[in-house]
């Protein structure tokens, strides 16, 4: 085989080696963290809509929230459940709403945590804001890539949060008058416990209300 | 007249200018070199280096601080990462302080110089739960010297056992209050949980 033939093999083989890789990941995900059907919302392309919904706290945070903030948590306050294609977690607020909670699911590293809370922060709200994203970065996902949850405040107007995975859009529904507790695999960095966030916020129709970036740091 | 006005308008600029570049003077010393790997840890040293970082300030989420005991932005606003002020905040002293891995999974002991700015993965409310491989809880009535006091949105170190039901605590407080030691009742305060480092080596 000349040298011209061997070099077009090499390019070809090359090829071939690259185009799979390059098509593996980066797709829409047909189904959530809990195998369920992963909708999508037409007006933002390759969308997937993470379920989202109002449930009462009742037991649900027994295994996540320490013994010594219980008290200050009503049984029957309204938590929001949500379940992404990596993530899922557990929001509900204290009795005066001055502070909020998050259950963050997946798995602990160290291994001393089970499934399904690796971890647990708690948020400041000031004038209905959380004044942190309360980054967390201790938990990682099936594959046991790092996943990094954070809270994002809606602006007004907005019913969809959406964040930039690799790939698709997942979309988070503005729930219970709570920030939202978003989670991805993308953008972050470990060792220096921070993440960054490409977050859309978008209305009931689907406008986009606002794009950018968010950096979050753990902190507190 | 039209020199004077030139002359008033760049002195305005330059006396605005003149607190960003400090700042950036400051920041610009912080630095992310790794963390020396230590075979020893003794309580008496955890001591030395956290009161060696009193009076150098808090910064939300920073762990970058001088030996020059002024916090060189004692006015940042609460809780913004961004504003690179000097000091750690509580979880960020502690981790320093106890010489940890910024890896969850490694127990080992990890000295981070001053200006090595880094905070760790660890808040409060995780350190409380013992997360992370270096970490434990401990009951408080036998927290030591150097172990912590943790609530859900601060810790602070054991400096000095007192006999009156408090302690003389090491902490990073707030952009106010700064990075000292306070006289505090955590022990007895069931918000707060006991919480230990594993591996003194004295």
């Amino acid at each position: 085989m000349g040298l011209d033939r061997l070099t077009a093999c090499v390019v070809a083989a090359a090829a071939l080696l690259v185009a799979p890789g390059c098509d593996s990941g980066g797709h829409r995900p047909a189904r959530l963290l809990d195998g369920r059907p992963a909708a999508r919302f037409d007006r933002v392309d390759g969308s997937v809509i993470a379920f989202g919904r109002v449930v009462e706290l009742d037991a649900r945070a027994d295994r996540c929230l320490a013994a010594a903030d219980r008290a200050d948590v009503s049984a029957d306050a309204p938590a929001v459940e949500r379940v992404g294609v990596n993530g899922a977690s557990l929001t509900f607020a204290n009795r005066d709403g001055s502070l909020v909670y998050a259950c963050d699911g997946g798995i602990d590293l160290a291994g001393e945590r089970a499934p399904p809370w690796c971890h647990t922060v708690v948020g400041e709200v000031q004038h209905h804001r959380v004044l942190d994203p309360r980054l967390d970065v201790l938990c990682s996902d099936r594959s046991r890539r790092p996943l990094a949850y954070a809270f994002v405040d809606p602006l007004p107007g907005t019913r969809w949060i959406g964040v930039r995975q690799d790939g698709y859009v997942e979309l988070y529904e503005v729930l219970g008058s709570l920030p939202v507790r978003v989670a991805s695999t993308r953008g972050i960095d470990a060792p220096n416990a921070r993440a960054s966030f490409e977050i859309s916020q978008y209305d009931a129709s689907g406008d986009e209300l606002a794009h950018g970036e968010m950096e979050a740091a753990v902190a507190g | 007249m039209r020199t004077f006005l030139a002359m008033l308008v760049a002195g305005f600029a330059l006396s605005g200018v003149t607190g960003a570049q400090a700042y950036h003077r400051f920041w610009a010393t912080c630095n992310s070199d790794a963390p020396t790997f230590m075979t020893t840890m003794t309580r008496d040293a955890a001591q030395d280096y956290a009161n060696a970082a009193r009076y150098e300030g808090y910064q939300w989420g920073g762990g970058c601080w001088n030996y020059d005991d002024v916090d060189s932005y004692p006015s940042d606003p609460p809780q913004e990462t961004g504003t690179h002020g000097e000091g750690g905040d509580c979880s960020g002293l502690t981790f320093k302080t106890w010489r940890e891995s910024t890896d969850t999974t490694r127990d080992g002991r990890y000295y981070w110089r001053a200006l090595r700015n880094v905070h760790g993965p660890y808040d409060a409310a995780s350190f409380r739960a013992g997360n992370g491989a270096p970490n434990h809880t401990v009951a408080k009535a036998t927290a030591g010297v150097m172990d912590a006091f943790a609530s859900s949105t601060h810790i602070g170190m054991v400096f000095v056992r007192s006999l009156y039901g408090g302690d003389q605590i090491v902490e990073a407080k707030c952009e106010t209050c700064g990075t000292n030691i306070f006289y505090r009742t955590y022990r007895g305060d069931s918000a707060y949980g006991g919480v230990g480092r594993w591996g003194w080596t004295g």
